[in-house]
């Protein structure tokens, strides 16, 4: 058995499990089912191409990570963003759900679970072993006050595996703002699934924060797809750790969606990050737009993927993406993939990569004005990254923002 | 005449090289397998150790899949179906000179606008003839003797400079590299080989044309050129076909070494049959082109490809030494139902390399055409530069036009930039045009030659005028 096949054979274990008798068993059998027809993710495979998977062990497919201990300290490391708390800890809801005016919360159940999971590996496999889900659903023609905070806390000691699953159903008309926090320490593998639905005339901004610590690893997958002149707002912060893999997927299935997504990703000491991202124009006349900065140190390693696809009747469709990397030394790699696949000639479509490094006469300015050599280079990866931070709309999380970024560099 | 009526007329204009010249060939079976190899080789009287070369690329053959990552699609290739050698009879026993030449075949070359004669020839290009399999004649070959250029067909470099191909034969594309690169070691058959001699400016351009003529045959022509030390050459190469209903394999390498200083420029203008309105027939162009540029050398790729059913391509520099240099410029058209899936890589090696990569895809009618290209700087390439330019134009709402480039880096000096846009002819544009009384057809042709002059303006003049052509045959007017 070679090791790709045995870390399959630990994931359907994992997922074998997670077969215990309640409302989502039908779901998960049929993931499962689904799961056993997909190779395990290897090198070969292009969308992994940049990504090796050795860094997993056969205990962080196999092992369900184990329930918190009541006396672990989460509170303290959770900073405050936002109005409306929600904490996950290891898969699996802490307290109690609170219900905020125009927005109902509650466990993911049988008849409300989205099972269009992305045609992933790690997407079957949430939905195989899942067993606790959000789902946050708001009424139409509501502006749901404040921000909503669900932190999805993962921490084990040992090699073990969270699975995570939220959803998020817009309804017509509606607004909302919510923050999807990842922190947490140790050798645990999050398999994060998030699933946005905006309906018609909907807005929605979203932050995805990933700031696990440097031993953990997080796959990740973020499905959205838009209705009839929805609007998302999504930034995503990310930290490289032993692995991270986000696969985002947006799909404009209605005329006059607008997406804006932005994006600052950090790979430091040893640390691996890879951002999937592919945005689907099907209907006519959408727009999209991103802006995605990468910084590599020390043996850092930063993986970016952001594909374009116009499908034929999405005629006058707009759509832009940026990708600047930023190269600090000389052990650190970043790889780029931006792609255009386009079907239709009445479109607007560009894409930009560069891949640099810290200007020498910048760096110089500063030093000569007495600012030592770590504060200037500090100074100047925030300002490469700045541009993402200040589009930001909210206030706290944008200051939370500057702080993690000083942090990360 | 409507708009509509143009793009008719001009979408169902033919094919212009597609007739067929009758000449008994002699053309082997279809198939392949070590006899076929063996035949090959003796009949062109070869080496031991070539044949042995051709049978261990065979073994390596035998045992790759053809790849799939390419973003085409075609019903499998069977490769017993095609014949594997094919040569005009009258080639059986060599002529000395051109004027030997069955006159049929110097007729096809003029036809196509390829004077073989060299007192016809057009200022001073050196050409080398391909049909089917063989070589049938390379022009002004005294002339470069005399500045020291060996520039004649591969089969002859094998008997006349064997030392030469044994060196650099396989050194930059060996024969595992690549499904069709290890097709074509084993049964190549002909091409083109030259060397210039140290600090030498080769006095003219040298030309290639290959020309694929019998039925249900494939071309596999190698090309190798070897630019010494402060040495420069321009090199062009062209290609057509007949018209027919099934679809022949052209699965060529060429292979480029630029030693120390030295400057190679290599122009394609490829325009094999590439099949008719409904995607029946044309040819099947897989194509392995790489060079090295080893210390302050430079190449550079021109081409323009309008032909071929499905093209499959992508010429590439090694930047092996410091200060060296790579370029690309390319303009790539497809139509009808063409296939092209091609771009370039540059692979960064040596310090304050650089490397420039334009390209413009064009895609009109039910056509799909993808730029797919790599930059990789590797750890040691210091000061390393590359820049990438990718637009693409659509023509009509059912075709695709594609980016897939892959930029790796790992060296913190170096700086790149990727762009690319798409877009379609711009109705500004259009009106602009028509408002100071210039009809669709001819400012359609305006703008896309504006969209390609980049690339248009790194070919040599004979090239530019044949691309331009080229491009008013296959694209003027079909903008609605």
């Amino acid at each position: 058995m070679t090791p790709a096949e045995q870390l399959k054979q630990n994931s359907v274990t994992l997922a074998s499990n997670a077969q215990h008798q309640d409302g989502l068993a039908a779901h998960r059998g049929e993931a499962l089912d689904k799961l056993r027809l997909l190779p395990f993710p290897e090198k070969k495979q292009e969308a992994w191409k940049y990504t090796g998977l050795n860094a997993l062990t056969a205990g962080q497919l196999e092992r369900v990570a184990p329930a918190l201990s009541a006396d672990a300290d989460i509170a303290s490391s959770i900073p405050s963003l936002g109005d409306c708390l929600i904490v996950v800890g290891n898969g699996v809801l802490t307290g109690q759900l609170p219900a905020p005016n125009g927005l109902s919360i509650t466990p993911l159940s049988a008849d409300s679970i989205n099972d269009a999971s992305p045609d992933t590996f790690f997407g079957w496999l949430n939905t195989a072993s899942l067993s606790h889900g959000l789902l946050l659903k708001t009424e139409p023609n509501v502006k749901v006050a404040g921000i909503v905070h669900l932190v999805f806390f993962n921490q084990a000691q040992t090699p073990c595996h969270a699975t995570n699953r939220l959803q998020i159903e817009l309804a017509e008309g509606s607004e909302l703002t919510v923050i999807e926090h990842y922190i947490g320490s140790g050798p645990i593998l999050t398999n994060a699934l998030t699933h946005i639905q905006a309906g018609a005339n909907s807005r929605l901004t979203h932050y995805r924060l990933q700031s696990e610590s440097a031993d953990s690893l997080h796959i990740g997958n973020l499905q959205i797809d838009q209705q009839r002149d929805s609007r998302v707002d999504s930034s995503q912060l990310m930290r490289g750790n032993v692995l991270r893999r986000n696969d985002v997927h947006v799909r404009m299935l209605e005329s006059g969606a607008d997406l804006a997504m932005r994006g600052v990703f950090i790979a430091r000491d040893k640390s691996h990050i890879d951002n999937h991202i592919n945005v689907e124009h099907v209907a006519p006349h959408c727009h999209s737009d991103q802006v995605y900065k990468g910084i590599a140190g020390e043996n850092g390693r930063a993986v970016f993927n952001g594909r374009i696809h116009i499908h034929q009747y999405a005629k006058g469709s707009d759509a832009g993406l940026s990708n600047n990397n930023m190269l600090l030394s000389n052990e650190a790699e970043i790889d780029s993939k931006p792609e255009l696949e386009i079907y239709n000639d009445d479109v607007k479509c560009a894409h930009g990569t560069t891949i640099g490094q810290m200007d020498a006469g910048q760096l110089f300015y500063l030093r000569s004005r007495g600012i030592d050599a770590a504060s200037a280079k500090r100074m100047l990866g925030t300002g490469f990254v700045n541009e993402t931070l200040h589009a930001m709309q909210d206030e706290a999380v944008r200051e939370w923002a500057t702080q993690w970024l000083g942090e990360a560099l | 005449m409507s708009t509509e009526a143009e793009i008719d007329k001009l979408v169902r204009r033919e094919y212009a090289a597609g007739f067929t010249t009758s000449v008994e060939s002699e053309t082997l079976p279809p198939g392949l397998d070590e006899s076929v190899i063996r035949h090959i080789s003796s009949r062109k009287g070869e080496p031991e150790w070539l044949l042995q070369w051709r049978l261990d690329a065979y073994q390596k053959w035998l045992k790759m899949t053809p790849p799939e990552w390419a973003h085409i699609h075609h019903p499998p290739i069977d490769f017993n179906e095609v014949s594997y050698f094919s040569a005009p009879k009258s080639m059986a026993d060599r002529p000395q000179s051109l004027d030997e030449v069955d006159p049929e075949l110097l007729r096809t070359y003029e036809k196509l606008g390829i004077p073989l004669h060299e007192q016809a020839a057009l200022a001073g290009v050196a050409v080398d003839a391909v049909f089917d399999s063989v070589s049938i004649g390379t022009t002004f070959r005294g002339k470069l003797k005399e500045a020291g250029v060996i520039f004649c067909s591969i089969s002859e470099a094998v008997h006349e400079y064997p030392e030469l191909i044994k060196e650099y034969l396989g050194s930059v594309v060996p024969q595992g590299d690549n499904f069709y690169a290890a097709l074509n070691s084993a049964v190549f058959s002909d091409g083109s080989f030259v060397y210039i001699p140290k600090g030498v400016k080769c006095p003219m351009e040298l030309s290639t044309y290959f020309r694929i003529n019998e039925a249900k045959t494939g071309q596999f022509e190698r090309t190798l050129i070897v630019a010494d030390e402060g040495s420069q050459v321009s090199y062009l190469e062209g290609c057509t076909a007949p018209m027919r209903d099934e679809n022949q394999l052209h699965a060529a390498v060429v292979e480029l070494v630029a030693r120390k200083d030295a400057k190679i420029k290599y122009s394609t203008v490829q325009n094999w049959y590439p099949g008719d309105e409904e995607g029946r027939g044309g040819i099947y162009n897989f194509v392995t082109k790489r060079g090295v540029a080893h210390e302050n050398a430079h190449i550079s790729w021109t081409q323009v490809e309008t032909g071929s059913a499905i093209t499959w391509k992508y010429p590439s520099v090694v930047l092996r030494g410091d200060n060296s240099v790579g370029e690309f410029y390319s303009v790539a058209l497809t139509r009808g139902r063409q296939q092209a899936d091609t771009g370039t890589k540059m692979i960064h090696m040596g310090k304050n390399t650089k490397s420039t990569i334009i390209s413009k895809g064009i895609s009109a009618g039910r056509s799909e055409n993808t730029y797919r290209g790599l930059v990789r700087i590797s750890p040691r390439a210091e000061g390393a530069r590359n820049f990438t330019q990718c637009d693409s134009l659509l023509i009509g709402d059912q075709c695709g036009a594609h980016t897939f480039p892959y930029i790796e880096s790992r060296n913190p000096s170096a700086t790149l930039e990727h762009e690319a846009t798409t877009s379609k002819v711009s109705d500004d544009q259009l009106f602009l045009c028509r408002q100071r009384g210039i009809d669709t057809e001819k400012a359609v042709s305006m703008i896309v030659n504006g969209f390609c002059k980049e690339v248009f303006r790194e070919l040599p003049m004979e090239f530019a005028v044949e691309a331009g052509k080229l491009l008013e045959v296959s694209l003027e007017g079909s903008v609605g």
